[in-house]
């Protein structure tokens, strides 16, 4: 219930139009009687959102994905091998999330813009850019993740493999990628979702080619007025894809979820 | 002799040219450039929705010169024009400047001298183009000899908006006059401007209507009321330059500053007192939520930026007192009209941006033309129906703008007729880090934490602690 | 696995090498700026190199200081509300009862909404004066409610947004852990004669350890540097209130543009976020052993 009502208030507030914002307090579902669609066809079909839309779909989707492939290999050798390093690659892959973002986004705009740059491509104002950019709070967060569920599968199963002859590939798609499966696509979906709501970063390093629907939400706050409106209604169209992808992976935690269900 | 020519040349053309009239000259100008992409940021306001989805597109279709603009949100546009140009990356070909902050560019020779740049180019300089048709605000982006680094894009000053309804209305007249001994009207003194928010605040709630005395920009987390303070209450009560001493760049009474001196404290106090007769959003207001108060019919008077009184005044899709909108010039302490008419105070605000072009530009010549194009006497009246703003002479007197002048209750006739009574923001480098140490005394002295005279002087001493850290301090 | 030294590796190093460029370059580019001295709109705008003066002030400055402390009590009482909510939520979306795929889509919902966004709508809702929250509280309880004026609403009320918005995040990562526990030690439990509490203390809890880990350390580093919906919410108000580290770091950088100052206090910030995690691995994986043992 409680999750609901902010949900259900940003749908009311993205069927208003701005006169009808500013009054008295008004809960009911006005979006019965008239819908002021407006909100939703300034932003999408005149403007540029929808292209917005769709930058954040590649960037979160890439995203995900290169996460999620890069964490399976490195969980699974920090989780296989006593590396002389491993403990301090592990705990250093997590520092990197803890940076406060102000003072690190004046080195990220320069590393984006001069020192990854050639002629006049630089990776500033880029999908890949960002698609890179956002392995930097994702991979740790991944790898943590993976970390706990890969160490509980048991090696018996590894060896196994290679005794058949199987080489390392063939353990991480025969065993690790099945056994964890449900894990890997909650990791999956959180580091879409971690891609898909980041702001500030996107905003510093994006002008006009990538930009991000977090960073287009943000314009409506302006000196003339917010758009209460058609931000609500951007915000409420953004769940759809992100809802698209839930109901996806979902069905996979599900399974994974009945396989091995235990009363607790 | 030229100059002279060229501006006796453009007024003549601009009396005579339809629109359009000069398509030949930005077709030859443009063609080399053509193909050319112009990037540029602004913020995502009225205004520059206008430039980036009419003229953009008209001036791409004439030049082949394509232009794209970031919208953004107001504190991503400094960051990322301040960025590009330190870092001299050239992302930006032409940036957005607001008034408050061209002081800390050209201090840090940021952006193109554009007088002289198109001196040194006279096959870029556009006929129908002449700075001396601009209104006195391009001074604000000229340096001492007066060369123009910036081309104005949007001006307003931030006025006086009454209710007329409520203050017309006969019952309200006579319960004023009964309580308070003499007529109701829109306040010219600050006493004035105390009765009619505590009258108000009264009359509404017997009346069973949702509204109060005033607005107040009063956000106690957001500069908007620093800005608030600072811009409009502290010089109307004769507090100039944010109390800050010119010469030594100091802001304690005891180091030549006013800030918390009497007049300070007098304006702090009078203007958190107000917060009593305000709509409780008051202390959640910046200026867009003043502007959203106001529009709903949640004040009878208060203190709105010019970018939103035309449209509070005549659009009814945002507004609910379309055609009751009174403009008219703040009220001001004794004496403060005087010193601004003979130009040795001010009495509020005068606020507005121009497009400049950073050094670091790879398309400055493509984006002279651009800003140029920006600057025709043609292209105004449109651009300031769109967006409430007139930075050209003679746009004050397009039949098109003279209709729209006449539904905002001569908001723009007020700006034309009055306008030299304002000032911009004071020629401080230090703009915004001056600003952001006084903003935590103002927020708490609109939460209540703190007394109007503690947060003064507390500020007062930051600032002061400030010059000296960025070496200001004489 | 004998002879295979290499192999982890080639497994490794993608990852270790995009994280050396965004995330180690950065980071030694703000700890050189943290020992200088640099505001380019300063009247100098050069770089002066003051060895640790910044480090020095920072620890007298109590306006910093005071927002880290803010920053450590949002992160913690966010993370005690939602770690309880979260795994309760886990371990009841686990059992099966009507509309139970609606409800696991419906409670992932704040999730996907854009931080930004979350701000927005809250502000909308709870503002003074025309939100519908502050309205019916007065009209119902005849509670006066406007967090402009009144810091512990304020407060409260940037935590409730905080656990609204992130005990699905708990919730999900709980459940992938609880997806990947083992069986055996269920079933032998259960032949043991546990009931439902001491399985969860004795068995759930101990082999959850790992991802417990996670949830923590994830939302400790995300609150301690939060920006965003705070921003959009009060902006750090009433006064400096909710002026969380994370907000404090962006005034000084973006709108004063104190470089140097700046970079020190993110290297302050990063260091006690460190430490902290730190402690909290150590404390909880030394528990684990015990157990184990």
């Amino acid at each position: 219930m409680i999750t609901i009502i902010p949900i259900y208030w940003m749908f009311v507030v993205s069927t208003r139009s701005p006169v009808e914002l500013f009054g008295r307090p008004d809960f009911s579902p006005t979006f019965f009687e008239k819908i002021y669609w407006k909100n939703f066809t300034k932003p999408f079909v005149d403007g540029v959102y929808a292209e917005y839309l769709w930058n954040s779909i590649i960037v979160a989707s890439c995203n995900a994905i290169l996460v999620t492939v890069l964490a399976i290999m490195a969980t699974y050798a920090l989780s296989r091998w006593k590396l002389a390093a491993s403990e301090n690659i592990f705990f250093w892959t997590m520092t990197n999330r803890m940076a406060p973002p102000a003072a690190f986004l004046l080195p990220l705009f320069l590393l984006f813009s001069i020192v990854f740059r050639y002629d006049d491509v630089s990776l500033f104002d880029t999908k890949l850019g960002l698609i890179l950019l956002y392995c930097v709070f994702n991979l740790p967060f991944a790898i943590w993740l993976l970390k706990g569920i890969f160490d509980g599968i048991p090696r018996e199963l590894d060896e196994a493999v290679l005794i058949d002859g199987g080489n390392y590939f063939t353990i991480i798609f025969r065993i690790i990628i099945p056994q964890a499966a449900p894990g890997i696509a909650i990791t999956a979906l959180l580091s879409w979702i971690f891609a898909w709501n980041e702001y500030l970063l996107a905003a510093t390093l994006t002008s006009v080619y990538a930009r991000t629907i977090p960073t287009g939400l943000a314009e409506f706050v302006t000196t003339t007025g917010t758009n209460w409106g058609a931000m609500a209604a951007v915000g409420f169209v953004s769940m759809l894809p992100a809802l698209v992808f839930i109901s996806l992976v979902q069905r996979h935690i599900v399974s994974g979820l009945t396989f091995g269900a235990v009363k607790g | 002799m030229k100059k002279l020519f060229l501006s006796v040349f453009a007024s003549v053309t601009a009396l005579t040219a339809v629109a359009g009239g000069h398509d030949a000259f930005w077709k030859s100008a443009g063609q080399p450039y053509k193909g050319v992409t112009l990037q540029g940021v602004t913020e995502n306001t009225p205004p520059g929705q206008f430039v980036s989805e009419v003229l953009a597109k008209d001036f791409e279709k004439l030049t082949g010169i394509k232009v794209r603009l970031e919208t953004t949100s107001w504190d991503q546009m400094y960051d990322k024009a301040i960025k590009d140009m330190e870092a001299n990356t050239g992302i930006y070909d032409f940036v957005y400047i607001e008034q408050d902050i061209i002081y800390s560019y050209l201090d840090r020779d940021f952006l193109v001298n554009i007088s002289e740049g198109l001196a040194a180019n006279p096959k870029l300089k556009a006929p129908n183009v002449d700075f001396a048709d601009f209104t006195t605000f391009i001074d604000y982006f000229k340096n001492g000899e007066g060369d123009v680094f910036g081309v104005p894009m949007e001006a307003f000053i931030k006025v006086y908006l009454y209710r007329k309804d409520l203050f017309e209305n006969t019952e309200a007249k006579a319960a004023f006059r009964a309580r308070y001994g003499y007529g109701l009207e829109p306040a010219k003194t600050f006493g004035q401007y105390r009765d009619n928010a505590e009258f108000f605040t009264k009359f509404c709630a017997d009346q069973g209507m949702d509204c109060w005395g005033t607005t107040v920009q009063g956000h106690t987390g957001h500069p908007a009321s620093t800005y608030e303070l600072l811009e409009t209450i502290f010089p109307s009560f004769g507090v100039y330059n944010w109390g800050i001493n010119m010469d030594n760049y100091q802001a304690s009474v005891e180091n030549g500053g006013q800030l918390n001196g009497g007049r300070a404290k007098a304006a702090l106090r009078f203007w958190t007192g107000l917060l009593d007769f305000a709509p409780p959003e008051a202390l959640q207001s910046t200026w867009s939520e003043v502007g959203a108060s106001f529009a709903a019919g949640r004040a009878a008077q208060g203190w709105v930026y010019g970018e939103n009184a035309a449209w509070i005044a005549t659009d009814a899709e945002r507004s609910r007192v379309v055609g009751n909108v009174g403009v008219s010039l703040p009220p001001t302490a004794e004496g403060v009209m005087m010193q601004a008419a003979s130009g040795n105070g001010y009495i509020g605000y005068f606020d507005g941006g121009a497009f400049g072009i950073p050094h670091s530009s790879k398309n400055k010549e493509a984006t002279m033309l651009w800003l140029q194009y920006l600057g025709q006497n043609e292209v105004q009246a449109d651009w300031a129906i769109a967006g409430g703003r007139i930075t050209h002479k003679a746009t004050y007197s397009d039949p098109k703008v003279v209709a729209v002048d006449a539904k905002a209750d001569a908001y723009f006739t007020l700006m034309r007729d009055t306008g030299y009574l304002f000032a911009g923001a004071p020629p401080y480098p230090f703009h915004g880090a001056g600003r952001a140490a006084i903003d935590p005394f103002i927020f708490k002295a609109l939460a209540g934490e703190l007394t109007p005279e503690e947060a003064l002087d507390q500020a007062a001493a930051a600032v002061d602690e400030l010059m000296k850290e960025l070496g200001y301090a004489k | 696995m004998v002879g295979s030294k290499r192999i982890p590796w080639y497994l490794l190093s993608p990852t270790i090498v995009i994280l050396l460029i965004v995330g180690l370059l950065p980071f030694i580019y703000v700890l050189i700026v943290s020992f200088y001295n640099w505001n380019p709109l300063g009247k100098s705008d050069e770089m002066t190199f003051i060895a640790g003066d910044n480090f020095r002030k920072l620890v007298f400055d109590e306006d910093f200081l005071l927002s880290v402390w803010r920053s450590i009590k949002y992160a913690f009482t966010t993370l005690f509300f939602e770690f309880i909510i979260g795994f309760l939520l886990a371990l009841s979306l686990r059992e099966s009862f009507p509309f139970r795929p609606f409800f696991r889509i419906v409670h992932t919902l704040p999730l996907v909404v854009a931080p930004i966004v979350v701000g927005s709508i809250f502000k909308l809702f709870t503002v003074s004066g025309f939100g519908p929250l502050p309205h019916f509280l007065k009209e119902w309880f005849g509670y006066s409610f406007n967090y402009g004026r009144d810091a512990e609403q304020a407060f409260w009320m940037i935590v409730f947004m905080d656990i609204w918005h992130w005990t699905p995040f708990v919730t999900l990562t709980l459940l992938a852990g609880l997806s990947a526990l083992p069986k055996d030690p269920y079933e032998s439990a259960k032949m043991d004669g546990a009931n439902g509490i001491q399985i969860f203390f004795h068995i759930t809890l101990p082999m959850m350890i790992p991802v417990l880990l996670v949830v923590v350390f994830i939302r400790l580093m995300d609150s301690l540097k939060a920006v965003d919906e705070i921003w959009m919410l009060t902006s750090g108000g009433p006064g400096v209130e909710t002026r969380l580290a994370g907000i404090h770091i962006w005034r000084s950088v973006f709108e004063s543009r104190f470089y140097g100052y700046g970079s020190a206090m993110s290297i302050f910030l990063l260091y006690i976020t460190i430490v902290i995690c730190w402690l909290l691995y150590v404390v909880m994986t030394s528990k684990q052993n015990e157990s184990n043992a």
